[in-house]
């Protein structure tokens, strides 16, 4: 299998704090690989390297067999869900939604938005700044579901959402599977990360 | 190009219901000309001789207040990952954001321009060659600003530091488009404002090439 996301010999460091020292890993087409690790351990950062966010000062990171830093179009088929994730307060989550599609270049059928807040039982209308946490991280989930994403990296998926909301992150970790992507996530639930995840690497 | 004008015009939708930046810059537009009205005047003929400079300095001002909105959309919705996520090289957020920067501009401009014509006698009978001008400043401030925004977007003092950073880079364009409204003003022939015209459009065009060219590599973390 090839691997999709792979770090190599990583090292981050912020001010003079080293966050990640000497940091391996990698994630395959299909798989499903939990961060574990206590608050400040780094996880956050791994998933913000993993995605080419920010570089480390020292390693490699490599997305699609690529360099991180040398991806352009591949860009379009990597997802990162940031914890709280971040919208438009000011936007709808439907405009939210069809913004982002355009921005990426994505075209989708018509309809496809709407069913996809449908999905994760959301209302179209209401603007973001009305949302709680829990229905942020769903309107996230439309955008897993909309995006099909070949990487997807999940900072703490399973905060504030519900017993529903937990099916659904499910169901969108299985569809990225399943379509032959990788999933990276960070949590510190245990139990969260033996449901969700092929195997786990902990952060210490 | 279709991407490029999806997210100005989403910047614009974006500023128009957050109602911050845009508001600020007409309050302080009103006091500007407003002081500046009493220092100067009663007379018309002393209003109308600091008309250009009045426009341009104002605009200056309000521009500053406006310089920072194109990244603190990203910055207050915490998107700034989203958007450096996008697929492609990232030129084209460089374009979208001056796009945007450059509509919120010139329509202050043309709000400040009629105003400036109804206080300080500015003549708008060459009203084309007016304009003409504006957008050529407009373009060059916009294009410095957008830039010089991307690069301290991440600062916690990005606020305080823009306005030295534009005015020290932006200087140019301004004299020039001061110096091409008072030709206007005064009545100078079309050939002698050309010349400050073409030096407003080579500022403009290098401006916003090197500027393109280099946003991909200020805008990483």
């Amino acid at each position: 299998m090839a691997a999709l996301v792979e770090l190599q010999g990583v090292w981050k460091r912020f001010a003079r704090d080293w966050v990640l020292k000497d940091v391996s890993l990698s994630v395959e087409a299909g798989e499903a690989v939990a961060l574990l690790g206590p608050n400040g351990v780094g996880k956050t950062t791994l998933l913000r390297v993993a995605a080419g966010l920010t570089r480390p000062q020292r390693g490699e990171v490599r997305l699609f067999g690529k360099p991180a830093a040398a991806l352009e179009a591949e860009r379009g088929a990597l997802l990162y869900v940031a914890n709280p994730p971040a919208f438009y307060r000011h936007l709808s989550g439907e405009e939210n939604l069809k913004s982002w599609l355009l921005l990426l270049g994505r075209r989708v059928r018509p309809g496809a938005v709407e069913e996809a807040m449908a999905a994760v039982g959301l209302p179209l209308a209401r603007p973001v700044l009305a949302y709680s946490s829990g229905m942020k991280k769903r309107l996230a989930l439309a955008r897993v579901f909309l995006a099909e994403p070949r990487v997807l990296l999940l900072d703490e998926p399973e905060a504030a959402l519900d017993e529903e909301g937990r099916k659904l992150l499910f169901e969108a970790i299985r569809r990225v599977r399943e379509g032959g992507g990788a999933v990276l996530l960070a949590t510190h639930d245990r139990a969260f990360a033996e449901a969700a995840a092929d195997r786990g690497v902990v952060l210490s | 190009m279709r991407r490029i004008l999806a997210l100005a015009l989403r910047d614009l939708r974006l500023e128009l219901r957050g109602r911050t930046g845009l508001f600020s810059a007409l309050f302080f537009l009103g006091v500007v000309l407003l002081i500046l009205g009493f220092a100067l005047g009663p007379e018309e003929a002393d209003l109308r001789r600091a008309a250009p400079g009045v426009l341009w300095v104002a605009l200056a001002f309000a521009g500053s207040l406006l310089a920072g909105r194109a990244w603190a959309v990203e910055v207050e919705n915490d998107t700034l990952d989203d958007l450096l996520l996008l697929p492609g090289s990232r030129e084209w957020i460089y374009w979208g954001k001056f796009l945007f920067l450059f509509g919120l501009l010139f329509f202050v401009s043309l709000l400040l321009l009629l105003l400036v014509a109804g206080m300080f006698y500015l003549p708008l009978s060459r009203a084309p060659a007016l304009l003409l001008t504006l957008v050529l400043g407009a373009t060059g401030y916009a294009a410095v600003a957008t830039f010089y925004a991307g690069l301290v977007v991440r600062l916690p003092t990005a606020q305080l530091v823009l306005p030295i950073l534009v005015f020290s880079v932006v200087v140019p364009v301004i004299l020039a488009a001061v110096r091409a409204t008072i030709g206007l003003a005064e009545g100078a022939p079309i050939a002698e404002i050309a010349a400050w015209w073409k030096l407003l459009f080579v500022f403009d065009v290098v401006y916003l090439t090197a500027s393109s060219l280099l946003f991909p590599f200020v805008i990483e973390g």
